[in-house]
């Protein structure tokens, strides 16, 4: 019976009881569920116009965190090394598409899904042969990106806000949409679209296969980089920030790899489900860090009642 | 065809000097590996470690040719901080002729455990691995001076009571660790303690995939109010949890790590609104030690190190502990050459040079060690040597020493350890064990 309470009642009682702290709870979790999104979606337009699942996302989030910081490092001002950083990705874009992905043109997805594995180990090794291995701060002030706190007083409580995390959430709203306007609007991301579409039929009508796979992977790498700043401000840039690619595969299986929409709604959704049953469940009832697993089973639950995910394609093949 | 002769020739000329040079060298020198961790999301903390394990070596082998005319063979090999890549580390070592293994994490410490047994290989662990590895009769090949962790963890305790554990009744406190076997370490021995002084122990665990993004953890701090959080965090965990700390506005006078949670990198993140917050430690940095000196004039300033001197990492807490720790196995090989009047010391002799390092206040004295590491003295029956430890205090900058030598709980603690190694040995039967220690 108190099991049953603890798992039906309590948690809402407590929320009703501090609801600046669910406030607080759901920030956290919106902030978590954006960088989720942004990670899911260098993923999903990779795989929209290739059919590539590309492990190599995480790394190349650190690695322009780093290029960022280490051009700052060799004294260039922050807002030339932004855009140099992006001509760095756009080279790093150009040379997967021509060194990796051009070879491996036609071969089993099993092939090219290796091939970015390949990329990530290189990504490792030349990085830190760069950069070095230790914790770097990211340049955040120098980006202009304010550092400070709003707190509001709710309901006789406090709700603290970061203003970078703020900020992120913002930038990562911008960056979204300008995505959106130009994947529906533009004629390369219609290109995109219609690539993912039909690989065939886009080349018949002349769309170049090499030049949008450099865009996917350099538009991949805008966003890597802007995760690289939101995510490095944080916690500081180092090969750890790696590691949170992993955190999209679930978003991943519950918005769909085709799915913009999918990727973004997914990433909010487990952000903040998993900071809600983190903090009212897990806690309380299995000693914390649910964090780890939450996200797949959810995801998993979905699946079952919907194998193509939230936004997926559902695919009926006659044979 | 005079081309293939010629490059015939040249290859079989490498090849045989190649042999002959190796078997030279091998005479006069000691394989000491490192399974290092130069690389992902823990090479923040481990790059410095190991930059100032090697700098050691290497200056020991400039200024005075090695020890006792042997060269100090230093090599890494790199696991991640991964067990199976350690594990494979281990034994690859192991086949080039190791004398010694430094497994660098508490998980592969676990895993090469039983097998230093069969392979008659000492592994040292300093300041981490097994707290239980204290019992050298129970684990007659594994060493982790100068402290423990339950050395660590109860220091920690008698200094934020003020020296009076009573005075934690009613409290609650807060420990933040990562998921790790490292992170779980204080556990049996915080538990003890909660339940003999009536406090409070809350362990907050921080998952691998958690490490960058510890809201959910901080939110829980802000939740329960605890009295303080100590914190057993590595790698990118303590930046993670000193910027969550920052945010959450919890006091920084409350919030203690472990010594492997005071990296200088770590808290440069946070700059000024780090202030006030300590991490216990073994060793302190102190630029003015012969040891340093010789290392900054024979190693770094001709290029000879990996160390990046742009951060002034030279200074860290965490580089002139590297250095410590290769000052003990250096100390160990040459009690060895001395004990048993030979130069090239085996696995077994190694050993015997680990359990009866003396750190005294000559010896590190003497070792241009000054000021950087309290006095301790390992025996065949106590591998660990119990040093005690300094709080240090971040002033925003670097850290500063905020309390003399603190010393552990022996009565708490011995028989903590008693317990558990016993416990192990029997899990892991046949477990031998060392008959000859008479201590």
């Amino acid at each position: 019976m108190e099991l049953l309470n603890s798992i039906f009642i309590k948690p809402f009682q407590d929320m009703v009881a501090a609801p600046d702290f669910l406030l607080q709870v759901l920030w956290e979790g919106l902030v978590a569920g954006v960088l989720y999104a942004l990670i899911a979606l260098g993923f999903v337009l990779i795989y929209k116009s290739s059919r590539i699942f590309n492990f190599a996302q995480g790394i190349m989030v650190v690695f322009a965190a780093l290029t960022l910081v280490g051009l700052h490092e060799k004294g260039i001002p922050a807002l030339l090394a932004v855009p140099l950083t992006l001509v760095v990705m756009l080279i790093l874009a150009i040379a997967i598409e021509r060194v990796v992905l051009r070879p491996l043109v036609n071969q089993p997805d099993i092939i090219l899904f290796m091939a970015t594995i390949g990329i990530t180990l290189f990504l490792v090794g030349f990085g830190e042969l760069i950069f070095g291995g230790e914790n770097k701060v990211m340049i955040t002030e120098q980006l202009g990106i304010p550092t400070g706190s709003f707190t509001f007083e709710p309901f006789g409580g406090f709700v603290s806000i970061e203003q970078k995390d703020l900020t992120a959430v913002i930038g990562a709203v911008v960056l979204v949409a300008a995505l959106l306007v130009f994947l529906n609007k533009s004629k390369m991301g219609r290109a995109i679209r219609a690539l993912g579409d039909d690989h065939q039929a886009a080349l018949s009508v002349g769309i170049s296969l090499s030049t949008i796979w450099i865009l996917v992977w350099f538009i991949a790498g805008i966003i890597a980089l802007a995760t690289g700043i939101v995510w490095g401000a944080r916690a500081g840039v180092s090969f750890a920030l790696e590691v949170i690619a992993y955190k999209a595969l679930p978003v991943l299986m519950l918005g769909g790899l085709e799915s913009v929409l999918g990727a973004i709604i997914g990433g909010l959704a487990i952000g903040i489900l998993e900071k809600l049953f983190e903090i009212y469940w897990g806690q309380p009832l299995m000693g914390g860090n649910t964090e780890t697993w939450f996200a797949f089973v959810f995801a998993l639950i979905v699946l079952l009642f919907r194998p193509q995910g939230l936004f997926g394609e559902k695919i009926i093949e006659r044979v | 065809m005079r081309r293939l002769m010629k490059t015939a020739l040249l290859a079989t000329a490498i090849a045989t000097s190649a042999a002959f040079a190796g078997s030279a060298y091998a005479e006069d020198s000691v394989l000491l590996p490192n399974l290092s961790y130069r690389t992902g999301p823990f090479a923040a903390t481990g790059t410095p470690l190991m930059n100032g394990q090697r700098d050691y070596m290497t200056m020991l082998n400039e200024r005075d040719g090695g020890v006792n005319g042997v060269i100090l063979n230093y090599q890494e090999c790199e696991t991640g901080y991964n067990t199976e890549k350690g594990v494979e580390c281990y034994e690859k070592t192991k086949a080039e002729g190791a004398v010694v293994t430094q497994p660098w994490s508490t998980g592969i410490t676990l895993q090469v455990l039983p097998k230093s047994n069969v392979d008659s290989m000492p592994i040292l662990a300093p300041g981490y691995g097994f707290s239980a590895m204290q019992d050298g009769k129970i684990f007659k090949w594994a060493f982790n001076p100068p402290a423990s962790y339950w050395d660590g963890a109860s220091m920690i305790l008698q200094n934020i009571s003020g020296g009076n554990l009573d005075s934690l009744k009613g409290k609650k406190i807060a420990l933040l660790h990562l998921d790790h076997p490292f992170g779980k370490e204080p556990i049996p021995l915080l538990e003890t303690l909660a339940k003999k002084h009536g406090f409070t122990l809350l362990p907050i665990p921080v998952g691998l995939k958690e490490m960058q993004n510890q809201s959910a953890q901080w939110l829980q701090i802000r939740r329960e109010r605890p009295d303080f959080v100590v914190m057993w965090g590595w790698g990118a965990m303590n930046a993670g949890a000193i910027t969550e700390a920052v945010k959450t506005k919890y006091p920084m006078n409350q919030f203690v790590g472990i010594w492997w949670s005071g990296l200088d990198a770590d808290l440069k993140l946070v700059g000024d609104a780090g202030k006030g917050y300590r991490t216990l430690s073994w060793s302190f940095p102190n630029n003015e030690a012969k040891v340093m000196k010789d290392i900054k004039q024979l190693v770094v300033d001709p290029g000879k190190s990996m160390l990046n001197t742009s951060t002034g990492e030279f200074d860290w807490v965490f580089y002139q502990r590297g250095v410590l720790i290769s000052a003990m196995l250096a100390e160990g090989v040459k009690e060895a050459q001395k004990h048993f009047n030979t130069k090239v010391v085996d696995r077994e002799q190694l050993r015997w040079g680990l359990e009866n390092l003396d750190f005294s206040e000559a010896k590190i004295k003497e070792l241009g060690l000054d000021g950087m590491i309290p006095p301790f003295k390992t025996t065949c029956a106590n591998h660990t040597g119990h040093s005690g430890a300094w709080m240090l205090e971040w002033d925003g900058t670097k850290f500063v020493k905020a309390s003399d030598v603190l010393q552990a709980d022996r009565a708490e603690i011995d028989p903590l350890v008693a317990e558990k190694a016993k416990e192990y040995a029997d899990a892991n039967q046949p477990w031998p064990t060392n008959e000859e220690c008479k201590l």
